[in-house]
């Protein structure tokens, strides 16, 4: 065949199609995808399927308001059982297998740490997770990883300032042996120094099954007017509370975000009677039983009723399912913003609209706007869980560290 | 000497528990030369029976009040006044959920019974005659099916169970040192340490626990000599398991019943090895020994200490005596 000039220009047009269609597929995909990684079995089980049907929720919702510029987004979930490496393969299959992988949700603070050397060029993501570890708050090292809340080290910050504006002069350290509960605990000493608190107990326990009467003994004989518990989820801090109670210990307890769960207080009442009568700590979120829950809860709790009819997820969302979504509906926000601009949906320009987010209204889970400050979100307040009415109710306004 | 005192009596209370635990260990493996790596998931199941006969089973619609909470009038009368945590309190609040707490026991301890039995007809004993290694890797298996079985049953949530003895609290003085204990506590191991030592009583004085030392011995001879070998084996399954689910009832009233109690089992595997697997005493010293060392190593270097010095000292007599403390020394290792 000779090769005149319209041959050449439809061979022309041909190649340009064949080779700009990866192009064109690459920037409108059909569909983003969110993994996870969630501790659907070991101890921390029952956080992970409580959490599961959230992120059903999340991406059912994300869609109906058109996704991420009008692309819609799959939301996977694969157990880890909490074990940090199992958590990394999980990121790392998730990597090999989705092509349209845009941020992944990690399930601890092990994984998160473990994790952070390979999120580097084409490995990186935006990546958000279940832990508030001080150390993931570091913009330098770590920009693609962030905190939907204040860090440990913070809400210890929060709860010492509490002790001493309360006139304590003594306090207990008791924290689960795990990178969880080991976080803030050197900051927190130092902290208690400089407001002249005497540190005069730090105990590590098993995170599952620990020696209660031991500790309660050494918690007893420490003296400690108040005791700050971290690094539990479901077990030995109530047993802790209800051992001291027992032995008519004065000392009170106080907790942070994983040790503040409603619906754990409540079967420790029903069982244990009000043993956590007066137990404090920080939240970063309203309740879902906030009387004053805005339009993102009020949204959650009409699908809940109609998804989840039947399940504890019918008509309350743990603290921990909160976390999660509001950890995913602060990355989709990002990339958005990057989606708006006609940006491709890299870590770094995910996390470069990250940084950027100040005094957002996240439309309910704080009381007050929000900003993204060195990859985390430092606001919250106390809560105290009442036995009576068997609910966390504010004793602090929303504050910003 | 105070502060020894009471963390001694601290580690003997955790001791115990770890004892009861192991006699069904040892149990199995004296009659059957099997190591269930799965007791500790029996023990998980033994909890979750408790809390379903004392916490799900009073909460239906047709269980009388009485099983939920028994307040006859004289206790409601006794009870006013109190505070919340005296001992008297602790008392009659104990009372009060007694219908249940029994309700639990009983029926953790037939149902575990019924599975033990379960798994030794079913998947046991049609491997009788084939390799011991063959039946060990069942048991391995049987975790994760138990495991899974129970998140399916259950859920993974973390319940709470009501404790088997008031939670009393003890102080007195000794050595100059105040010394705390916990009346459920004391409970507990006094619960373990009878039935350990009823089942030892049982295997050296009882005709079924002649049969279970003879089918130790020889199995062969133990046939021929008219010993039903397949009931041993039953018995060996049904005792473990019933004495599981004692353990998990206990160990779901310190620690909250979840999936995780299944995991317990395997530090008690530990301790079986340091005492010997067919030594019901060896293994009872080993588990005392843990239990102290434990809380000693809590009281003294902390608890990232308290998790590793015990299995050190299991390592090195194991290194010294690899049949454990007063174990058999021809048992076959795995």
């Amino acid at each position: 065949m000779r090769l005149n000039r319209r041959h050449f220009l439809a061979g022309s047009a041909a190649a340009s199609a064949t080779l700009g269609m990866p192009a064109i597929l690459r920037a409108q995909p059909s569909e983003y995808v969110i993994a996870s990684s969630l501790p659907l079995t070991g101890p921390f089980a029952t956080a992970g399927q409580m959490v599961a049907p959230a992120l059903r929720m999340f991406e059912a919702l994300v869609n109906e308001d058109g996704g991420i510029g009008g692309v819609p987004i799959r939301v996977t979930a694969e157990d880890s059982g909490y074990v940090p490496a199992n958590a990394l393969a999980n990121y790392q299959r998730a990597l090999a297998t989705e092509p349209n992988l845009v941020m992944y949700f990690g399930d601890s603070t092990g994984f998160m740490k473990l994790v952070a050397p390979e999120l580097r060029g084409a490995s990186a993501r935006l990546m958000g997770s279940t832990s508030f570890a001080s150390e993931l708050a570091d913009p330098v090292n770590n920009p693609y990883q962030y905190l939907p809340g204040p860090s440990y080290e913070d809400q210890f910050d929060i709860l010492l300032q509490q002790i001493a504006d309360e006139g304590g002069s003594s306090v207990a350290f008791i924290f689960s042996n795990t990178e969880f509960g080991r976080d803030p605990i050197a900051h927190g000493r130092a902290r208690a120094e400089e407001l002249g608190l005497r540190v005069v107990l730090e105990e590590a326990t098993r995170e599952q099954g620990a020696d209660i009467p031991t500790h309660v003994t050494q918690l007893a004989q420490s003296g400690a007017e108040f005791c700050i518990l971290q690094g539990y989820v479901t077990g030995v801090w109530p047993q802790l509370i209800g051992g001291a109670r027992q032995f008519g210990l004065p000392t009170r307890f106080m907790g942070t975000f994983w040790g503040m769960e409603n619906a754990i207080a409540d079967r420790v009442t029903a069982e244990a009677g009000p043993i956590l009568d007066g137990y404090a700590g920080v939240m970063p979120y309203k309740y879902f039983y906030d009387p004053e829950r805005g339009p993102v809860y009020e949204r959650y709790a009409a699908f809940q009723k109609a998804a989840f009819a039947g399940t504890p997820l019918e008509n309350y969302m743990p603290t921990w399912g909160l976390q999660a979504l509001f950890s995913l509906t602060i990355g989709i926000e990002a990339l958005r913003k990057v989606a708006e601009k006609g940006l491709e949906l890299t870590a770094d320009n995910a996390a470069e609209a990250l940084a950027d987010i100040r005094d957002w209204d996240t439309g309910g889970f704080f009381g007050v706007p929000v900003s993204m400050v060195n990859n985390k979100i430092g606001t919250g307040r106390v809560y105290q869980y009442g036995a009576e009415t068997r609910l966390f109710t504010p004793t602090s306004d929303w504050f910003t560290v | 000497m105070g502060q020894i005192l009471q963390f001694t009596i601290n580690g003997l209370m955790s001791g115990a528990i770890y004892a009861l635990i192991a006699v069904g260990l040892v149990s199995v493996f004296k009659a059957t030369r099997v190591v269930n790596f799965a007791h500790g998931y029996l023990i998980m199941f033994g909890a979750y029976f408790y809390f379903t006969f004392a916490v799900l089973v009073p909460q239906l619609p047709f269980a009388p009040d009485w099983l939920q909470s028994w307040r006859p009038e004289w206790m409601l009368a006794m009870r006013e006044g109190l505070p919340m945590f005296s001992p008297m309190a602790a008392v009659l609040d104990w009372l009060a959920n007694l219908p249940r707490i029994l309700l639990g026991l009983a029926g953790a301890l037939v149902c575990n019974a019924l599975l033990g039995m379960l798994i030794e007809r079913t998947l046991m004993r049609p491997l009788m005659g084939q390799s011991v290694f063959a039946m060990i890797m069942l048991t391995v298996g049987l975790i994760s099916i138990l495991s899974g079985a129970a998140q399916l049953i259950w859920t993974s949530d973390a319940e709470f169970v009501p404790a088997l003895a008031p939670n009393t609290p003890i102080r007195f003085e000794m050595f100059g040192a105040n010394i705390f204990l916990f009346g459920a506590d004391l409970a507990n191991m006094a619960i373990a340490l009878l039935i350990f030592v009823g089942i030892v009583v049982m295997v050296h004085y009882t005709k079924s626990g002649v049969a279970i030392r003879a089918t130790a011995e020889d199995q062969s001879t133990a046939y021929s000599m008219g010993i039903s070998v397949p009931k041993v084996f039953s018995r060996a399954w049904v005792l473990a398991s019933t004495t599981g689910a004692i353990a998990g009832a206990i160990l779901a009233t310190r620690n909250g019943i979840s999936p995780a109690l299944g995991l317990f089992g395997f530090s008690v595997l530990a301790i079986v090895l340091m005492g010997g697997l067919d030594s019901y005493l060896g293994v009872f010293i080993a588990a005392m020994a843990v239990g102290v060392l434990e809380a000693l190593t809590q009281w003294k270097l902390g608890g990232e200490w308290a998790g590793i010095v015990p299995y050190v000292a299991v390592l090195i007599v194991i290194l010294i005596r690899p049949h454990g403390l007063m174990g058999s020394k021809e048992i076959e290792r795995i």
